[in-house]
């Protein structure tokens, strides 16, 4: 077999370049669906990769090689055997790993949303931490502690609440467990992990702005919060290279609001092509394989 | 169930959560009027009437007679968030991994970035 069957196993590399480019350029609510797109479709065409690769170990039972033998012809050996068995445990690492990430975020779900009684959606903890937390639910629900609250003016507090009402609206929590499960199923994917996480962030943000028609005042509340969050044990997630997440995000209120953004149809649609274009060289090559034994 | 109900249901829901955010930051127990200074919104006072006894009877507020004259003042029943705090401390401590998975406000910073954040906000306040 030639070697398109690897080829699908680039396609993470596009992926996280166009994520890069768009953290900061796209407008959120158009990246994140085209990412999250993208990531899924790369992340269907891993396993389909990994999948045919180990498919391949099956010219070695002994029926074949019996078969091979009787005939007196030489089966073709598609790809050698160690790289069959490392596909073949890769696919189960991969199963494994998304597995985790899905009972992980099924589970934080389900134990947060039975924190306590809400107010309209809202659940106040008396925990000097500040937090505030959206949690995914029908309806979804939002945790806010005391320590949030008590570091915000009321104007603040009615933006950290249109923020978050905004991740449960928009359903943010089915993104980020889209593009979770696809870097989970392969690792080279999360730089788009990162991004998507960014932009989710940022959607809510652009959406409180506009809620409150006060982008200065959004941006304050994430300051605000962002620095009585300081020094706590957590390190933050890098993005790229320049600053952190909240100075980004800070940095990006600041100045006018994102425009629309053309790039991210062509980019998902590239992506899309170029996972079925390079799945189908790879199946057909593997059918071929097939058809040899057949004969 | 018209469009228009449901976008009154959810506009109620909020202003219950504005109430009870309220509630929490202020430093003791506020009268109707004291919530509606507070929240700054323009409500009327009989829709805070009515949403202090709503959450009243959800159990997510006490009431008690107010120091002077008539009325009611209203505090967060404690022991409520209290077991909300316990059981969000168990869920997020349980894994180091704990926030990614959910959506957050305010990330964690590093040194750099609260310096840097402490500039734009002196920045707005000057």
């Amino acid at each position: 077999m030639t070697l398109a069957v690897y080829l699908p196993l680039v396609l993470p590399v596009l992926v996280a370049l166009a994520a890069r480019y768009a953290a900061d350029r796209a407008r959120p609510g158009a990246a994140v669906p085209a990412l999250v797109a993208a990531a899924v479709l790369t992340a269907a065409a891993t396993i389909w990769s990994l999948l045919l690769l180990t498919l391949t170990l099956f010219d070695d039972l002994p029926a074949m090689a019996a078969l091979d033998g009787r005939l007196g012809m030489r089966l073709p050996e598609p790809v050698p055997d160690a790289v069959a068995v490392i596909a073949a445990v890769l696919l189960a690492v991969a199963m494994v790993r998304l597995e985790r990430d899905m009972h992980l975020r099924r589970t934080m779900a389900r134990r947060l949303r039975n924190a306590g009684p809400s107010a309209g959606g809202l659940v106040v903890a008396d925990w000097s931490e500040p937090l505030a937390v959206a949690v995914p639910g029908r309806p979804g629900e939002i945790l806010l502690t005391t320590g949030m609250l008590r570091l915000l003016d009321a104007d603040e507090r009615r933006a950290v609440l249109a923020h978050e009402r905004a991740h449960l609206a928009h359903h943010h929590h089915r993104a980020m467990l889209l593009v979770g499960g696809a870097a989970a199923i392969n690792p080279l994917l999360r730089p788009a992990r990162e991004a998507v996480t960014y932009l989710v962030e940022r959607w809510a943000d652009e959406e409180a702005a506009s809620g409150m028609g006060d982008r200065e005042l959004v941006a304050r509340a994430v300051a605000r919060a962002a620095l009585a969050t300081a020094g706590h044990r957590a390190p933050a997630p890098a993005l790229g290279v320049h600053g952190g997440v909240i100075v980004r995000r800070v940095r990006a209120l600041q100045g006018p609001p994102p425009g629309a953004a053309r790039w991210q149809m062509p980019l998902l649609a590239g992506v899309a092509v170029a996972a079925l274009l390079l799945e189908a060289t790879a199946t057909v090559n593997f059918l071929a394989v097939l058809r040899a034994w057949q004969i | 169930m018209t469009e228009d109900e449901a976008g009154r249901r959810r506009a109620r829901g909020e202003l219950e959560s504005e109430v009870m955010t309220a509630l929490w930051s202020a430093a003791e127990p506020l009268t109707p009027a004291g919530v509606q200074a507070a929240l700054g919104s323009g409500l009327a006072y009989n829709t805070v009437q009515t949403i202090l006894s709503r959450l009243l009877e959800k159990e997510l507020v006490r009431r008690g007679p107010a120091d002077r004259g008539r009325g009611h003042v209203y505090w967060p029943a404690q022991d409520a968030a209290a077991l909300a705090a316990t059981r969000m401390r168990a869920a997020l401590d349980e894994r180091p991994d704990r926030r990614a998975v959910l959506q957050q406000f305010a990330a964690t910073l590093g040194e750099d970035d609260a310096e840097t954040l402490r500039a734009v906000l002196e920045e707005r306040e000057t």
